[in-house]
């Protein structure tokens, strides 16, 4: 059983479908992976991780672990799987400590984990401030805190580092490296390709059509990314952060 | 602004004893003055006169200014929550342009004279009909910009239904002071039917009130709601179910009153914070508050009727917040 269990893939969308935005696309995570989704402006890597999520309606069919999503009761998934939108729009006044709470909605509100949470995301000296009064890189920290509190096995998140500093960047990319380690699925959005070149698997998006998807070496080749990007890679001496 | 955790905790005892306060002081004014101590008589029945006074002409009064107010606030508070704006309010979607497109209806072809309950009923339709129009319009899609769209289409179509049969019925000078009198929204006269009628009104807010913590998830956002767990389709439903009734009860038993539901959850959510979960119970019991204050200060000023009363108090108060609001 327990075998079988972990032959499963954690999230597995076949032939996903949404008229004008992505076509027939499929793709298989196995569980404890580090993955990008990768891909010019407007090539749907959004609507696959909403899709993903199960947010969006598609056709083709979408599982959790083995588990069709039309079999997962909502508040269920609400335990297995985390989505994070590109972009946060706060209207009210909550405070950032009860917005990262919200995370444990689908758990009954038990409260676990929320400080850590925090924490992790450098928070706990804002947790008592207003989240429509935050910068965009503090409130997308916030979001990346609500998703981590929930302790969902699968977590999408959509271009998490676009609006961070370079430390809080490096910083999440960590504590998703962490995550994965401990079994967590991971797949998100990005634009920096130097990034995508560090993770356990990279999916290629082009014009709402996959593209590539595997390991960094096999997929970022220089004659996909001048196909895809329309740039030229070359490999040189540059500039490289990283925490101290 | 934002009141301490302690202070919060108490506003709901406060609400309900400043209610309470206005009630009694509600109850006692008018031609025939009671003090406090005949008001209590007289809801026994010890004292005759005031007995009759208070069963016949002002319980039904206090008890429908509470349930318009209840009614009015919590509509607004679900409607902001629902569109996630804190400028949204009962008007919006066109509810009240429907119930008094019902009403003007009923009052113009004569059914209101007819029996009691022609105009209240009629009013119920035409909101009901009015949600139905902004849903159907909205479905597909359904986004909340769809959403406000639609009601504002609707909004100055249902506007035009009304004036066109005040227009025809400008000859019948009897018809047109009804109607007038209706669209000024007002507590003169209410009866015990009203009060009855009223009743939909707690059945509602009984409803409405397990569902704070979802409305806390969804005022963030409707697509990360969903992902948290909540059931953003049927919770959506459910909110523009009670909203509606809530309105359409509100506008058949006491007119057009305008401003209620802006204000109150604004000026509750400057006051203790966005939590629904607290601002639900405190948008029913200051909603209700703040209805009889308006009553009473209408009452006090020669005669003003309730719906003026709220419209001066929001004109401005809703400029002010535009201001504020980037």
């Amino acid at each position: 059983m327990v075998a079988a269990a972990s032959s499963l893939n954690a999230l597995e969308i076949t032939g996903a479908t949404v008229p004008g935005r992505i076509d027939g696309v499929s793709l298989q995570l196995a569980p404890g992976l580090l993955v990008g989704l990768v891909g010019p402006n407007g090539a749907g890597k959004s609507t696959l991780l909403q899709v993903a999520a199960g947010l969006l309606p598609a056709t083709g069919d979408v599982t959790w672990n083995g588990r069709p999503l039309a079999a997962i009761p909502t508040l269920e998934r609400g335990r297995c799987t985390t989505w994070v939108p590109q972009e946060a729009r706060f209207e009210f006044g909550f405070s950032v400590r009860s917005v990262v709470a919200q995370g444990r909605f689908a758990h009954g509100d038990d409260d676990q984990g929320v400080d850590e949470a925090l924490a992790r995301l450098d928070l706990a000296a804002l947790a008592g401030r207003p989240v429509n009064r935050l910068s965009g890189g503090e409130r997308e920290r916030v979001l990346l805190a609500r998703a981590l509190a929930t302790g969902a096995a699968l977590q999408l998140w959509d271009e998490p580092l676009a609006p961070l500093d370079p430390r809080h960047a490096l910083e999440v990319l960590h504590l998703a490296r962490e995550l994965t380690r401990a079994g967590t699925t991971m797949l998100f959005s990005l634009h920096d390709l130097r990034v995508a070149n560090c993770l356990d698997m990279v999916v290629v998006l082009h014009a709402g059509s996959l593209r590539a998807a595997g390991p960094p070496a096999a997929v970022l080749t220089p004659d996909l990314l001048h196909e895809v990007f329309g740039v030229r890679a070359r490999t040189t001496e540059g500039l490289t952060l990283e925490l101290p | 602004m934002m009141l301490s955790a302690r202070l919060a905790r108490l506003a709901l005892p406060f609400t309900l004893l400043v209610l309470g306060v206005l009630a009694v002081v509600a109850l006692g004014a008018g031609d025939m003055h009671l003090s406090p101590v005949r008001v209590w008589a007289g809801l026994w029945h010890r004292d005759p006169l005031a007995a009759t006074v208070l069963w016949q002409m002002r319980l039904p009064r206090v008890a429908v200014a509470m349930l318009v107010g209840a009614a009015l606030s919590a509509s607004g508070l679900v409607m902001q929550a629902y569109f996630r704006n804190s400028l949204a309010s009962p008007g919006l979607l066109g509810v009240s342009s429907g119930g008094a497109a019902g009403a003007v209806i009923a009052i113009a072809l004569g059914w209101a004279a007819v029996s009691l309950w022609a105009l209240p009923l009629t009013a119920i339709v035409g909101a009901v009909i009015a949600t139905g129009a902004v849903l159907v319009l909205a479905q597909r899609g359904a986004s909340t910009e769809r959403l406000l769209l639609a009601g504002v289409a609707l909004n100055a179509l249902l506007g035009a239904v009304t004036s066109y049969v005040l227009s025809q019925y400008a000859g019948l000078y009897e018809r047109n002071t009804q109607i007038l009198f209706w669209l000024l929204g007002g507590l003169e006269d209410r009866t015990w039917e009203h009060v009855l009628m009223g009743a939909l009104i707690l059945v509602a807010a009984a409803a409405l009130w397990p569902l704070g913590r979802p409305m806390d998830l969804l005022s963030l956002g409707e697509r990360e709601a969903q992902s948290l767990g909540v059931d953003v389709r049927w919770l959506r439903r459910r909110l523009l179910a009670l909203a509606t009734v809530l309105t359409a009860v509100a506008t058949a038993i006491a007119g057009t009153v305008g401003f209620v539901g802006l204000i109150v959850p604004h000026v509750l959510r400057l006051l203790v914070g966005p939590e629904h979960r607290r601002l639900v119970p405190l948008s029913l019991v200051s909603g209700a508050a703040f209805v009889l204050a308006c009553d009473l200060a209408g009452r006090a000023a020669g005669g003003l009727r309730l719906g003026i009363v709220t419209a001066l108090v929001g004109g401005p108060f809703f400029l002010w917040l535009l201001r504020r609001h980037p």
